[in-house]
């Protein structure tokens, strides 16, 4: 076979518009493939139709043809190779008489959902997709070389990235990416176009856009947010307009004139490349291009827009300042410290939950402390958090393999804190960011220190940024940190950090600042903090890593915002403002409380009733003047024990006793913080866990909350928790009592075999079941010692097992 | 992504399912009557994630043997099921979902607070049965229905999910996804199985 001589398709997408092919399954139907029958095993059955469909598109003019390679991934098939080989095989035989077309390696979803709502891990992912590419090498020995890999009809964000990364770690060829999103402009996952631009270009592909889904008159809004922010060349791969029902059948309702009327508007508002989904026939593509081969193709340009993202949306960094959230930092924190090093996840999400509520925009995680693993805890934190919030994170390490494992895992394009002017830093921190993706702070210190001059910094920043471009990272991707250090040792201090914001700003650099350093070593830092960071926001900072928490510094931040006019009608302002607790009056605090008010000012009253803040409130106001067990003992224990007796007699529900054990959880936290670590534990441990194959957890929550509200310390391993983890842990933590759950049938087995393997671990070990699917019946089969028809119960059986262990 | 040009797809708004206060209550473990500003507030928030979508599909069914439904891509095995549909001649394989927006709710809900995890669990459960009830009684607005089956119940294996859900483009078209534990992600999906009776039941006119 000659030797093809064709340019490169990156080079030809940058003289003159590239026109994909179209609907490719729908073809095949057309063919004859029946329900139940893959288009890629007809690769295998029938090559010659696949052929003949890829010729029919590159006669009707299409300059690439997509592989029939779409459903093909090593975890639905064994003989992925094979299938792979023959569709390209088919794909080669069609451009015989083609010379100058482009085959695409076409990558479809694996069909799996992503951790953490699914159960496909990331890694896992990466490899199924790396299988694919792993195989080129040896296809090419065979003279079947594609040239390009179009990753196509994605739905979410994260396995966007998994396959985008397998492509790049295992392949030279170009990456085009296409996304299906839906009428609201989104990802089923729920990623918008900024989203995915960020992430996309971040990791560096060639080309991106939609596919699939929309017809091409759907697509014209979103195309509007692709040529407003994208800098590399856009595709526009759509439906033949969205599927009716015609006699019990789908079909696709638009015809080739009106999809190539709005395929023409695609191209006049930016997309360089075009295509068609399901529906669309070489008919179609054939009147697409008749319609759009005049049409200039769209000068592009780099949209210099500075922006990080999460799964979902896009943080873009620009007039309005962005809050970045700091307490996710274990210095200075030692309760931080102490679920850093207990593995203490719910801790650690709650923060990031409680910055999210307070207004924050990204959150800073830091988990450097000396004893731990730092790269395997950031990269479990960086999971975890990315479960439960939709905010981009900035990942705050100093250690190399802490950052690539946690760049590598975000669903995003992340912030990477930091990088300085220091040459081992920038070249571990530098091919990091152009591998993953990433906005980069880069700190203006060296190896001479931090200057005391604003032009000393200033210089230190521009040679950080000329650095990155020899890395291929460009300008908009750096945001310096000019450093603030303490006024109370030095009185310029503030002066040169405002200094040097303002020249900064002047050079269209954007900025970053650790603003509380500002006041370390004074009283009543907050007051300094604010005015500090009110005069930063006037000389130009674009963001602010900062405590969420503190009021003064966010009232400097609405405020600032509504004058400056980055708050239209004040709204946020306002919004604001009417959230803040009344001031009280005069009256009010003189005024005596009647009895009544005296009566439920009580903390087991609060619990009762479920409130938490109030709860957490009072129980602080207690322990002013309580000893930490008299509050614990004297006032949680007792209304729990009435909550309780309540529920167990059917006069309370179980929304009430769970709102009561919130609110003793929340007041209970406060008693703990007063007592010294060594003394927390109240030696009365119960260790819980979902069995293995079991991923409902909410039952088992109810119960590791309301055991924790009676006193007794849990050890939650989780859910989907394998019988030998169980088995360990009772040694690990030397507890005697375990609490499975199971939901489902099928499960029940795993919870047979947990039961099984604790007792060999310790003999004298108790298990209590529960769990939907429970009964005392199975509970007998499988050699519980306890069933528990709900959470009360498995309180009574655990103050019971302990009352009896004392009196022994 | 290839579809089958048979199966049918649409979604409905959030204010378009009416949860059942019965349904909910039972599902909380309350009575009918009990009422608290928290389960107002979750249900509020609840319903701004949803996003109600179905799919469904009519097919001939066939008994090649006792206790075996033959359904053309696939067959069953199972007395319950073929009990269920004996004598129809027809079914519809129908999935809802109440969107992945209520796992992403519920999973944030997990790390913030017990009750109102569980609040928003027992309302969003809710929440897909009522959909599943609007959206059957809407097939069957033109022929009547047998209760309806879903993989899992009774002897019905739930392997039988995958298949189902294939046949169904759930994936394609809803993004229902099944772990190896055959569980269905979102997690508040119902799939089911509604024989469609025949002329010759009563009070049921043939499409």
């Amino acid at each position: 076979m000659p030797q093809k001589m064709k340019e490169k398709i990156t080079e030809r997408m940058k003289k003159r518009r590239i026109w994909l092919d179209g609907g490719f399954g729908t073809m095949l139907q057309q063919r004859g493939l029946g329900p139940g029958e893959t288009t890629e095993s007809w690769n295998l059955s029938h090559p010659e139709d696949v052929t003949a469909v890829h010729r029919a598109y590159l006669n009707a003019g299409c300059d690439v043809i997509n592989a029939n390679t779409f459903g093909i991934n090593s975890l639905k098939y064994e003989n992925y190779q094979e299938l792979l080989r023959a569709g390209l095989r088919c794909a080669q035989e069609a451009c015989r008489d083609f010379p100058e077309c482009y085959i695409a390696l076409d990558v479809g979803p694996t069909g799996r959902l992503l951790e953490p709502l699914g159960d496909l891990s990331f890694d896992r992912a990466v490899s199924a997709f790396a299988d694919l590419f792993r195989a080129l090498p040896e296809l090419a020995a065979e003279g079947l070389c594609p040239d390009l890999i179009l990753i196509e009809t994605m739905n979410d964000a994260y396995e966007t990235k998994a396959a985008v990364l397998a492509a790049k770690e295992h392949s030279d060829l170009p990456i085009f990416v296409t996304n299906v999103y839906d009428e609201s402009g989104k990802l089923m996952t729920g990623a918008d176009p900024e989203a995915m631009i960020a992430m996309l270009e971040g990791l560096g592909v060639s080309a991106l856009g939609m596919n699939c889904s929309l017809g091409p008159d759907k697509m014209l809004p979103l195309m509007d947010i692709f040529s407003r922010r994208a800098s590399v060349p856009v595709i526009a791969k759509p439906n033949a307009g969205l599927p009716e029902v015609r006699d019990g059948k789908t079909v696709f309702a638009m015809n080739q004139d009106d999809f190539a009327g709005y395929s023409e508007q695609l191209a006049r508002k930016g997309a360089s490349i075009l295509g068609g989904c399901c529906g669309s026939t070489p008919d179609y593509l054939r009147e697409v291009i008749a319609r759009t081969k005049e049409i200039p193709l769209p000068v592009l340009s780099d949209k210099n827009i500075t922006v990080v993202s999460s799964y979902s949306h896009a943080v873009t960094v620009d007039r309005s300042p962005v809050l970045i959230g700091e307490r996710i930092n274990p210095t200075g924190k030692p309760k931080l410290k102490e679920a850093l090093r207990a593995g203490d996840m719910s801790y650690i999400l709650g923060e990031g939950i409680r910055q999210a509520d307070s207004g924050a925009h990204i959150l800073d995680v830091n988990v450097g402390l000396p004893e731990i693993d730092e790269a395997a805890v950031m990269k479990k934190v960086i999971q975890e958090l990315q479960a439960v919030t939709d905010l981009p994170l900035q990942i705050d390490t100093s250690d190399p393999a802490a950052l690539e494992g946690a760049m590598r895992v975000y669903n995003g394009k992340p912030l990477v804190n930091s990088v300085n002017g220091n040459e081992d830093s920038m070249r571990q921190v530098f091919p990091l960011v152009k591998k993953y993706g990433g906005t980069v702070i880069a700190l203006t210190l060296d190896e001479n220190g931090i200057p005391e001059t604003a032009e000393g910094r200033v210089a230190i920043a521009r040679r950080i940024i000329d650095r990155a471009a020899e890395y291929g990272i460009l300008a908009k991707d750096i945001i310096v940190d000019p450093l603030a250090l303490t006024v109370s040792s030095d009185s310029e201090s503030a002066n040169i950090t405002l200094a040097t914001i303002k020249e900064l700003t002047r050079l269209g650099i954007k900025t970053s600042l650790g603003v509380s350093n500002i006041s370390f070593g004074l009283p009543q830092r907050e007051i300094i903090n604010s005015v500090f960071f009110a005069n930063a926001l006037e000389c130009g900072l674009s963001c602010a890593i900062m405590n969420p928490f503190s009021k003064g510094m966010t009232d400097v931040y609405y405020a600032f915002r509504a004058l400056k006019g980055l708050d239209s009608a004040c709204s946020d302002y306002i919004a604001y403002a009417s959230a803040l607790p009344v001031l009280e009056t005069v009256s009010s605090i003189v005024k005596a409380p009647a009895a009544e008010e005296k009566e439920q000012d009580t903390l087991a009253h609060f619990i009762l009733k479920g409130l938490v803040a109030k709860a957490k409130e009072k129980a602080d106001a207690l322990l002013q003047t309580e000893a930490p067990l008299d509050v614990i003992n004297r006032h949680i224990i007792p209304a729990l024990n009435t909550i309780g007796a309540d529920f167990e007699a059917g006069k309370a529900y179980l929304p009430q006793l769970l709102m009561s054990a919130d609110a003793a959880s929340a007041a209970f936290s406060s008693v703990k913080e007063k007592i010294p670590p060594a003394q927390q534990s109240s030696g009365k441990g119960v260790i819980l866990a979902t069995v293995k194959g079991d991923i409902h957890d909410i039952g088992k929550n109810i119960v590791h909350v309301l055991l924790e509200s009676f006193g007794f310390t849990v050890y939650d391993l989780g859910r989907d928790v394998p019988p030998a983890a169980v088995a360990e842990a009772v040694k690990k933590y030397a507890c005697r009592l375990v609490g499975l759950s199971a939901l489902m049938t099928t499960t029940v087995p795993a919870m047979e075999e947990t039961i099984r393997l604790v007792r060999e671990a310790d003999p004298l070990v108790k298990t209590i079941v529960g769990g939907a699917v429970l009964t005392q019946e199975y509970a007998d089969m499988i050699g519980a010692d306890c069933y528990a028809k709900d959470a009360m119960e498995t309180v009574r059986y655990a103050e019971a097992f302990y009352g009896d262990e004392t009196e022994e | 992504m290839i579809k089958h040009p048979d199966v049918c797809e649409g979604c409905l708004p959030a204010e378009a399912v009416v949860l059942n206060r019965n349904e909910i209550a039972a599902r909380l473990h309350a009575s009918r009557t009990f009422e608290d500003p928290l389960i107002d507030r979750c249900l509020a928030r609840l319903l701004s994630v949803v996003s109600y979508k179905y799919c469904y599909v009519r097919l001939p069914v066939s008994f090649p043997e006792a206790n075996l439904c033959n359904f053309g891509f696939a067959e069953a095995a199972s007395a319950d099921l073929a009990k269920n549909l004996k004598g129809c001649r027809e079914v519809f394989l129908f999935a809802v979902t109440a969107g992945i927006g209520v796992d992403r709710l519920l999973s944030r809900l997990s790390a913030a607070g017990t009750a109102e995890n569980f609040i928003t669990d027992a309302l969003s459960s809710a929440a897909v049965e009522s959909l599943c009830d609007t959206v059957s009684e809407s097939l069957c607005r033109d022929c009547s229905c047998r209760p309806r089956f879903s993989p899992g119940y009774g002897d019905l294996s739930i392997d039988f999910q995958q298949p189902f859900l294939e046949r169904i483009d759930a994936y394609a078209r809803l993004g229902v996804t099944l772990n190896e534990a055959r569980l269905m992600t979102p997690m508040k999906t119902i799939t089911a199985i509604m024989g469609i009776k025949t002329a010759e039941e009563k009070g049921c006119p043939k499409k």
